[in-house]
């Protein structure tokens, strides 16, 4: 099941064929290196425009948002098994 | 050019097609994007869910459905039948993002494109199908572009033929990732074989008409006369499921680009549980006014006829009324809803699903707009509510009576029925 988080989190990456791509992210001091991102899919809330990142990381699937009007990064949710 | 693709049918040259079809459906939509986002559920049950809580599952992976659990499955029914299911919730932003760069993939390939719902298209193909050598070498082709764009657990079956019905009963019959195609050689074969459930425009209560006079598929249309069929069927069925016996188009398929704008646009939503609260009530009704109305005036349409749904405890109730002039702002939406239509209701039962709709929607340059300076005040406002909310984001200002109580949020519906608004198109 998907565990809601709703978390501000830091994000780095690398800009690659003109799109950011998340390498790792850091929530609560730890830091989570992305293995893959398995889905990204962009959105609108009325005219802000927001990019959701799956991605996994140490295993676990994470989906991260990214305000694009804002430029603020969220952990939104975790999957947690069971 | 001929030869055997699979177990599909027979691999036919695109040039041999005067005119020539693709219809492209993704397999288990819903559940197969889920799946690929979340490596954990591939190969597993899944059932999508509306919302965490709801029970009605409203799409089924290709897991699930080999298990017996279909679209419209109840849990405690789904777990009888495998009990290891995952009931996921719905992620209507990635289906639809997922929609439109299909959409942008399709077009890609060809210059015609047409959406039919929000997993399925069509391609036409009869002015580029010179490109593509043969139907297996485009299905290939639109199979593994697909998977690059979406994920490698993306999968898509691939109908051709010579017009979209039978496109999309090639694509409806064949295997899970297949690509089918029909032509004459295969034509009468696949209408002989072919279920009325994967037939376009057949529904459940005309598949038991049918049955009821001896027809079982298709093909056997043919062994009935003109005047049998009118009198078991009525003349526009009747007329529908000739060409449908030959393998023409019937008329549903003109009506998928045909129309400039849309004709109608409204929202519905089934809550948790059975309502009896008047406060409860009036706010849901405002909530998918407030949506109603924001979509028409985001496509610059208003509407002159205004209708509101309720049902529960297994009745309904429905009403409607339709006006000499034009509307589509907020307050007069909701006006007519709450105040005219719902408020002349003697509730007889508790609600659970709501429903409003706008219809006999005109653009509004052909409209005259009234010389009430009320009613030009009341735009303004409404203008600039909207304007705040393409900055900061929806319900960001909303009616005080909106702000206790879960908001309604916009959701894509999987058919797609508003997919010039959402698509643009």
């Amino acid at each position: 099941m998907y565990q809601t988080i709703g978390e501000e989190i830091q994000v780095a990456g690398l800009f690659k064929k003109g799109r950011f791509w998340p390498s790792k992210f850091k929530w609560y001091g730890q830091t989570f290196n992305i293995q893959k991102i398995t889905l990204t899919a962009e959105a609108n809330n009325g005219g802000v425009k927001l990019r959701y990142y799956s991605v996994l990381a140490s295993g676990n699937l994470y989906r991260l948002q990214y305000n694009r009007q804002f430029e603020t990064w969220r952990l939104m949710e975790i999957w947690c098994e069971g | 050019m001929k030869g055997e693709v699979g177990l599909t049918g027979l691999n036919h040259c695109l040039s041999d097609y005067k005119d020539c079809w693709a219809h492209v459906d993704i397999n288990s939509y819903f559940a197969t994007l889920i799946q690929q986002e979340n490596p954990a559920l591939r190969g597993q049950p899944v059932g999508i869910v509306k919302e965490s809580g709801r029970t009605c599952i409203i799409a089924a992976s290709k897991e699930a459905k080999l298990l017996g659990v279909s679209t419209g499955s109840r849990k405690d029914e789904a777990l009888l039948l495998a009990p290891n299911i995952r009931l996921i919730p719905a992620q209507f932003d990635f289906y639809l993002d997922a929609t439109r760069r299909l959409k942008r993939l399709f077009e890609s390939l060809s210059p015609e494109v047409q959406i039919f719902s929000l997993d399925e298209a069509f391609i036409n193909l009869t002015s580029c199908k010179y490109l593509y050598r043969d139907t297996h070498t485009f299905g290939t082709l639109v199979q593994t572009k697909i998977k690059q764009e979406l994920g490698e657990w993306v999968t898509a079956n691939v109908g051709i033929s010579w017009n979209r019905f039978l496109a999309k009963i090639a694509g409806e019959t064949g295997p899970k990732g297949s690509i089918t195609s029909i032509n004459q050689e295969n034509l009468d074969y696949k209408l002989a074989t072919t279920k009325f459930t994967d037939v376009s425009g057949v529904g459940y209560r005309l598949e038991k008409r049918l049955k009821a006079i001896g027809i079982e598929n298709l093909y056997q249309i043919k062994l009935f006369s003109n005047q049998e069929l009118e009198k078991h069927l009525g003349p526009f069925w009747s007329k529908q499921l000739r060409k449908m016996s030959f393998g023409e188009e019937p008329n549903l398929f003109e009506h998928i680009d045909s129309n400039p704008h849309m004709k109608s646009v409204g929202r519905s939503i089934t809550g948790y549980k059975l309502c009896n609260n008047e406060t409860e009530i009036k706010q849901i009704l405002y909530n998918l006014v407030l949506e109603t109305a924001s979509k028409a005036r985001s496509m610059g349409l208003a509407g002159r006829q205004i209708s509101v749904y309720l049902s529960g405890e297994g009745r309904y109730w429905f009403s409607h009324v339709t006006l000499p002039s034009y509307v589509n702002q907020n307050k007069e939406v909701f006006e007519l809803v709450y105040h005219y239509l719902y408020k002349k209701w003697q509730r007889s039962f508790l609600v659970i699903k709501f429903g409003v709709r706008l219809s006999l929607l005109k653009p509004e340059t052909q409209i005259n707009q009234p010389l009430w300076p009320t009613w030009h005040k009341q735009r303004y406002l409404e203008k600039a509510v909207d304007e705040l909310a393409q900055k900061y984001g929806l319900f960001t200002v909303r009616p005080a009576s909106l702000l206790n109580g879960q908001l309604i949020r916009p959701e894509v519906t999987g058919f797609l029925g508003d997919k010039s608004f959402q698509l643009g198109s």
